[in-house]
């Protein structure tokens, strides 16, 4: 199985990122690749637990669009989720949206990281 | 023509989607923040849209609006916001400051390009038909000019001269509104406003059309009675003017070419016609034109006398053999002498 099957089977909408792709599988699977650097380098669990909502704010907007493009439907949800009830102050209910997903995530990217 | 598309995105991921999108299509730049954007705009004539995120490190997305709206590029290139999901807020901002359009993320590439495409060919379509219309309109300033020229010219053949009269004066203005300019701050006047005076030097003497040919041609001195007939040229002049359809001449030229007609008779110590005004409450503009008529008409042959020549001139001038003038347009006059020489 290839990766673009493997994250299909997860739940990622890849037919919708391949069109966005202009059907480049490979260009698509570059950019899965970097999925990983992306959530590394914006963590959203810490800024919940020091209290920083802003900080946590830009960081799921970011995974947002990226997860978006991607089409990693299931993180795309949450992240999206986790702006809107950051923007309707309710930071416990986007904390708990992002928590929810913590380990689908882990799959996704272990499954990236299995197909590098 | 321009052909490159800038995008501008923190997350190399969405940069990459889009470059891949319009690759084949148009040239594209990259930037990973506001700061690069501005950098790359300011030095690159060739981009035909800025696909623009707002959240980034460094300058965001509403500063780059921001700094395109100071330095006018907004007004040429269309910008695009791409976004995750801003607030209202953010995006009404972004429109406000000039956005074309707000794309969401994840957006469909076809559509993308689409949308993209079309306002790229409304920009050039407009930027072409802009470049059009400059060029008219400096067809027809010129042909305006051409026709005033001609209007002043046929005038002066009555007066038995060939039309370069009119030339020389405007000439003659031209060099010295700039020397005062340049020499005396309180008589500064813009590159823009000397260019107008220059064209409405050229109708100073048009109220001689309604000077009977025996005293505008009378080969010896005129009497009382004619000098009272002749000095009417300047009035005449204005109502002349006033008498133009709207239009013909540009609103300031129009004002200038009154003030000239009526008052480049005016002399510095307060003798002149038809007003008497003394000092500075003439205009310098008038003040200018006096004294480039008065070395024409020294330097040109007359139906009453021959030519002088350029030094003779200067000397009478100098001397107050020709009126009395401001001596700081004299100083001017002296300075530009090598220009203005016959």
């Amino acid at each position: 199985m290839s990766l673009i099957d493997d994250l299909k089977a997860l739940g990622a909408n890849t037919d919708e990122a391949l069109e966005r792709f202009m059907g480049n599988a490979s260009l698509y699977e570059r950019m899965l690749g970097k999925l990983t650097a992306a959530v590394e380098s914006n963590q959203v669990m810490p800024c919940f637990e020091s209290g920083d909502y802003q900080g946590a704010l830009e960081k799921a907007h970011t995974l947002k669009g990226v997860t978006g493009n991607l089409s990693i439907t299931p993180l795309y949800k949450a992240y999206s989720d986790a702006v809107s009830l950051l923007r309707e102050d309710k930071p416990d209910e986007a904390k708990a949206a992002v928590e929810k997903i913590l380990s689908v995530q882990e799959e996704f990217i272990s499954c990236i990281e299995k197909n590098k | 023509m321009r052909n490159t598309i800038l995008i501008v995105d923190d997350m190399e991921i969405n940069r990459a989607i889009l470059a891949e999108g319009f690759k084949d299509e148009y040239h594209i730049l990259e930037a990973e923040n506001g700061q690069e954007a501005i950098d790359i705009l300011n030095v690159n004539e060739d981009i035909a849209a800025v696909l623009l995120d707002i959240m980034m490190p460094v300058m965001d997305g509403l500063d780059v609006l921001r700094e395109m709206n100071s330095n006018g590029i907004i007004f040429r290139i269309p910008v695009f916001i791409i976004t995750a999901s801003d607030s209202e807020k953010t995006l009404m901002d972004a429109y406000n400051l000039g956005a074309v359009d707000i794309i969401s993320k994840p957006f469909m590439m076809n559509f993308l390009k689409c949308r993209i495409g079309s306002v790229i060919e409304l920009y050039r379509h407009r930027n072409e038909l802009e470049e059009i219309i400059d060029e008219q309109v400096k067809t027809l300033n010129s042909i305006n000019h051409s026709m005033i020229e001609t209007l002043a010219s046929v005038i002066e053949f009555r007066d038995c001269e060939s039309g370069e009269h009119v030339k020389r004066i405007s000439g003659i203005t031209e060099v010295l509104m700039t020397a005062v300019s340049e020499m005396f701050p309180e008589y500064y006047t813009t590159r823009v406003e000397i260019e107008k005076i220059t064209m409405a030097s050229i109708l100073h003497d048009v109220g001689k059309i309604a000077i009977p040919d025996g005293i505008l041609n009378k080969p010896g001195r005129l009497t009382n009675e004619e000098f009272e007939i002749m000095k009417q040229h300047t009035t005449k002049g204005c109502e002349i003017l006033a008498s133009m359809p709207s239009g013909i001449l540009d609103k300031e030229v129009y004002n200038y070419s009154y003030d000239i007609c009526r008052h480049h008779h005016e002399r510095y110590d307060g003798r002149g016609y038809p007003d008497g005004l003394k000092g500075d409450d003439i205009s310098i503009c008038a003040q200018v034109v006096a004294i480039a008529d008065v070395y024409d008409a020294l330097t040109s042959p007359r139906v009453y006398k021959a030519a002088f020549e350029h030094e003779k001139a200067v000397d009478m001038i100098f001397n107050g053999e020709c009126g009395i003038f401001n001596p700081k347009v004299l100083e001017a006059f002296k300075s530009s002498m090598d220009k203005i020489k016959r």
